[in-house]
């Protein structure tokens, strides 16, 4: 029982809820409900109202029977006195047999009345009043005939003469007619009452059928007014909708500004940088050509007059001018190198991408045929895994998917054979996720982000590079909307862990210049 | 390339100017160079009736000038129904093709990207003085 009384409890409580709640729901189950109720009233109405018709059939009957029995109680008794007279005026037997004939049947009839009349004392009044009066005027009769039979017809004449029997007969008939009065007033009654009742009836269901058509039109008002409100909910949602992608055209705008901005600013910064590079390089080669002038005047001067030379002069212009022109050109060619990388970058993020549909097995197996010499050379290989497809920009992709096969190469483990594993697969919400795998140097938790930073570099500086290739991985994954994650442990291996939209989703309408 | 030609040079930096200038110089030009390192004061003298009239002229213009584009200058002197006439170099760090495309379309008749590297700069200064030299300048 308690389990029970805990099952039904929520279900209480939820019920109880609703009642509590003006919803739309709860109204129109009222009124269904409501309307149920109605219907039954009016069921229940009829059926009584169909009752009553069937006893006002069985009193209507009962009245008929009566006042038929009453009818032939006296005409019975009628064609008994009729018998009689003429058994005494023509004393021929025939008219005493349709006396006896009818004599016969009065008891029956006089029983019947009886049965009828039981219940109700009035009628069994005057059936017992009746029945002792046409006892009494039957009994006259019988004498008569006697009388007659045996001759003694003037004492006949003078029985019936004394008036007695036309008083009963009278009597019989004033009480006859009672009887038939009064079932005649029942049944008018009764007309009547099944008049009243069918009218109720009538009314009854007209009523009813109102209410229920009210309700009906209440239930289509209530449920046009809900849609109503749904449609106007529906209208304001799209509005609303339709302003949040204005707001995120206008965000998405903004931020194509804003990255339109920095990209044009890379641009320019590095067009100012190289100009007063072009000086420095110049006029170096310019130092370095007056530099020889001097150290070609100074030894020539050192074979005729070694005395003129200052040996410190000498020095200067055959080691310590080089030496300084060696190095500042060094540095501008690091600098011009730096300078084109952040260019290159701009120039990446301004290009205008073209989606298609890339065979990325193909694609990634073509890299690595590039560099297959080299992993060969170590005794390693490169396993590529089936790579799912996806729609985006051969260039970018190729590029991402290059640089990262290249590192592997290039920072490898050196004494370990290279062994690659490019795999992939097919992510839920239309992504799709490569992962690069090597066996190669690794690199260290805390350089984890550096790696993806321009001109930074992790490691052991035994390999020539700049600090790019990460960075325009990064650079080039995070345009096409996707997520680099590297997870590596020093001198373990590294793994590259890519993640694209299956489609290549543009930003905006901008879709970088076309350099 | 005829004396008279006058090359007009619109250069902000003064070194490039000088590098440009020695080095046309090593190729043998020596028609008078005009320099002038803002935007403004080289319309104001190109725009001078008798420069108008004097003769032939050579543009040698950088774009990234500090109170102007070098584009600006190339519209109005290409807008110029005698200074039109006269042959336009561009030479600027930018290699950006929009950039480039927008000169040879404003009527600009060469376009040399300054090399960083001073060997490959010089030399396609000399260059352009080997052309200098080979080209007809028309009168104006």
């Amino acid at each position: 029982m308690v389990p029970a009384m805990k099952r039904i409890r929520p279900a209480l409580r939820t019920f109880g809820t609703f009642l509590r709640t003006p919803t739309l729901s709860r109204s129109i189950i009222a009124l269904l409900a409501l309307a149920i109720l109605l219907l039954m009233a009016v069921n229940a109405a009829t059926f009584v109202m169909i009752q009553r018709t069937a006893t006002y059939n069985d009193t209507v009957d009962h009245s008929q029977q009566v006042r038929l029995a009453a009818k032939d109680m006296l005409m019975l008794l009628t064609e008994a006195e009729t018998g009689q007279r003429g058994f005494m005026l023509t004393a021929r037997t025939e008219y005493l047999g349709l006396h006896e004939n009818a004599v016969a049947k009065l008891p029956g009839v006089v029983e019947r009345m009886e049965q009828l009349a039981v219940g109700d004392q009035d009628q069994a009044r005057r059936v017992a009043k009746v029945k002792g009066l046409y006892r009494e005027r039957l009994k006259l009769m019988a004498d008569t005939i006697e009388l007659t039979r045996t001759g003694r017809i003037g004492e006949a004449v003078s029985l019936i003469r004394n008036g007695r029997g036309k008083f009963l007969m009278d009597q019989i008939r004033v009480e006859l007619s009672a009887v038939d009065a009064v079932e005649a007033q029942r049944l008018t009654e009764r007309t009547r009452q099944s008049e009243r009742a069918q009218t109720v009836t009538v009314a009854v269901n007209a009523l009813a059928a109102v209410l229920v058509l009210i309700l009906a039109g209440i239930s289509v008002w209530m449920v046009r007014r809900y849609v109503a409100e749904i449609e106007e909910a529906h209208f304001e949602l799209d509005r609303v909708n339709a302003g949040l992608e204005n707001e995120v055209r206008d965000r998405t705008a903004e931020l194509t500004r804003a990255n339109e901005e920095i990209q044009r600013f890379a641009y320019i910064v590095s067009h100012d940088l190289r100009a007063p590079l072009v000086n420095v390089m110049g006029y170096t080669s310019e130092l370095e050509q007056v530099s020889k002038a001097l150290e070609q005047q100074l030894t020539s001067l050192e074979a005729t007059h070694p005395e003129l030379v200052d040996a410190e002069a000498l020095r200067s212009v055959r080691e310590d001018a080089p030496e300084a022109v060696g190095f500042i050109r060094t540095s501008t060619a690091k600098m011009d190198r730096l300078i084109n990388a952040i260019l290159r970058l701009s120039r990446e993020g301004r290009r205008a991408l073209q989606p298609e549909t890339l065979d990325m097995t193909a694609m990634v197996r073509a890299i690595a045929d590039t560099v297959s010499h080299q992993v060969a050379e170590t005794g390693g290989e490169i396993t590529i895994s089936d790579l799912p497809a996806m729609e985006n920009d051969r260039l970018s992709i190729e590029q991402v998917f290059s640089n990262l096969i290249d590192n592997a190469v290039k920072y490898q483990q050196p004494g370990r054979p290279i062994h690659i594993e490019v795999s992939g697969r097919q992510e839920p919400d239309g992504w799709v996720s490569y992962a690069v795998r090597d066996n190669g140097r690794g690199v260290s938790p805390r350089d984890h982000e550096r790696i993806f930073e321009l001109f930074r570099r992790s490691g052991k500086q035994d390999t020539p590079g700049e600090g790019l290739g990460l960075a325009f991985v990064r650079n080039i994954v995070r345009r096409m909307g996707g997520v680099i994650d590297v997870e590596s442990e020093l001198g373990e291996g590294s793994t590259f862990y890519l993640k694209f939209p299956k489609r290549l989703i543009m930003l905006g309408d901008y879709q970088g210049d076309r350099l | 390339m005829s004396h008279s030609v006058k090359i007009v040079m619109v250069e902000d930096d003064h070194g490039h100017a000088k590098l440009i200038e020695k080095n046309i110089r090593r190729a043998n030009i020596a028609n008078d160079i005009v320099h002038f390192d803002h935007g403004d004061a080289a319309l104001d003298y190109l725009f001078q009736e008798e420069v108008r009239r004097s003769g032939p002229l050579l543009i040698l213009l950088d774009l990234n000038l500090p109170d102007m584009s070098g584009t600006d200058i190339l519209e109005r002197v290409k807008a110029d129904e005698r200074l039109r006439r006269a042959p336009v170099v561009v030479l600027t760090t930018t290699d950006d093709k929009g950039e480039i495309q927008r000169c040879y379309d404003l009527g600009c008749n060469v376009y040399i990207t300054k090399p960083v590297d001073y060997e490959a700069f010089a030399g396609a200064i000399r260059q352009l003085g080997l052309f200098l030299s080979v080209m007809q300048a028309p009168e104006i």
